[in-house]
């Protein structure tokens, strides 16, 4: 009987040649040397910036130039950002402050990261500074007296990572509501968020909040308008 | 005779939902991407003025028909929400696009898997975005939903019980697709 189907099944069915997927992972970019960059702009090579704002600044709070890509990027000492990024804009011309941004690397020292992206509008320069702060003390001091830009760039990433800004005129979360818990880029939050850190509104317009983010796939159908409860005021008329 | 079956009130009510239908006025809920399409969906080009909704009313109490295009953040679910309350009965919802109706590609912490979570939708449009003529598709629907479901004789806003939901509309092809209904069985009336 069952050879019989399968004789069927091998007429019907014209017969096909497995064939293996065509995968191709994505390459991870080598450790080291990585200046070959074909797409790397001459405006982001300011090897001589760094090395005046070394001479400025001195060795403990100017870190080690980086090259990544091509580009170049320097670490800078938590405490003196804010002298550091006066310096760049009034003797260097770095006038524009195109990003900041804030990073969960991830790792045991040093765990976060702000990223400083800084353009001179003038000589068409673009350099990066990136100050760590550890877990322990995860305040940095905020540039918005510099570039006024900078606020909400900073309350973003105080939203998403919890990184404090000392000095921030009104640091409050961006994106989530404000008595929201957590801090949701940082690596270990849960991709699908807290169960019951956000609530739903209510189902009815004087119900309660909902508390399960699933609600409809738990089965709770919202209720037409015109099956709502009398809310206190129609009963009272 | 029971005046609610009156031949004149059912008229009357036919007269009503007919008018009710060629002039919903959307509130237009345009939270993300979709919004786009749904700006396309008022234009000129596919002109939701032929169905009478062309006027979009920025007020909630001058609406009766909200379009909800894009994704919904949890805190923006509870303006949202706040705008439906304030909507005059009888209203009507529309989810617009993946996103409205079930999260669509944001599967994460910030955006309502679908606002069917908290509102009370008529219509679900898929697409990312869809395209305007199936958001028009989802304003015929709302049209015949009207038509069908909701008579003056019949007010179950003050208080009667909802009538049993109507037939789907007849499809032209069965489920399977193969076997075409009979022109006859399209037209036959209920009767009840
Ligand atoms: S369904 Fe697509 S187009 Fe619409 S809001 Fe979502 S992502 Fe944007």
């Amino acid at each position: 009987m069952r050879d019989d189907a399968k004789n069927v099944a091998d007429k019907t069915v014209p017969h096909r040649e497995d064939e293996a997927l065509k995968f191709y992972f994505t390459p991870t970019d080598p450790p080291g040397d990585t200046s070959d960059n074909p797409h790397a702009k001459a405006s982001t090579q300011v090897a001589d910036v760094i090395d005046a704002l070394r001479e400025e600044f001195g060795e403990p709070a100017i870190g080690e130039m980086r090259v990544y890509a091509g580009e170049h990027e320097v670490v800078v000492d938590r405490f003196r950002t804010i002298e550091v990024c006066r310096y760049l804009k009034e003797e260097q011309g770095f006038d524009y402050l195109s990003a900041l941004g804030g990073v969960d690397r991830f790792v045991e020292g040093d765990r976060f990261e702000v990223v400083y992206n800084l353009l001179s509008l003038d000589d068409a320069k673009r350099i990066r500074l990136r100050v760590r702060v550890d877990e322990d003390d995860l305040t940095v001091p905020s540039i918005s007296s510099v570039f006024r830009s900078a606020t909400w760039h900073e309350r973003e990433v105080y939203d998403m990572l919890g990184i404090r800004f000392d000095g921030h005129p009104d640091l409050r979360r961006m994106f989530m509501p404000e008595d929201f818990e957590y801090y949701p880029q940082r690596k270990e939050f849960p991709l699908l968020g807290v169960p019951g850190s956000l609530p739903l509104p209510p189902q009815t317009p004087e119900g309660d909040l909902t508390m399960d983010p699933f609600a409809a796939a738990h089965g709770s159908k919202p209720r037409e308008s015109f099956d709502e409860p009398k809310s206190d005021f129609e009963q009272s008329l | 005779m029971d005046a609610n079956q009156g031949f004149f009130t059912t008229r009357v009510d036919a007269v009503m939902n007919w008018a009710r239908s060629n002039s919903l006025m959307p509130m237009p809920m345009g939270l993300a991407c979709c919004a786009i399409e749904m700006m396309a969906f008022a234009g000129p080009k596919y002109d939701s003025a032929r169905y009478g909704s062309e006027a979009m009313r920025f007020s909630p109490r001058q609406a009766d028909l909200m379009l909800v295009a894009g994704w919904c953040s949890y805190k923006m679910a509870h303006a949202v929400r706040r705008v439906w309350d304030q909507m005059p009965d009888p209203k009507w919802c529309i989810a617009i696009g993946a996103c409205a109706s079930t999260g669509g590609m944001h599967r994460c912490y910030g955006v309502v898997q679908g606002i069917d979570n908290f509102l009370p939708v008529d219509v679900y449009v898929p697409g990312c975005p869809p395209r305007p003529e199936a958001i028009s598709h989802a304003l015929l629907d709302i049209q015949e939903k009207i038509r069908n479901d909701y008579t003056l004789a019949n007010d179950y806003s003050i208080g009667e019980d909802a009538p049993p939901v109507p037939a789907n509309r007849p499809k032209v092809l069965t489920g399977s697709g193969q076997q075409s209904i009979s022109p006859e069985a399209l037209y036959q009336q209920d009767d009840a």
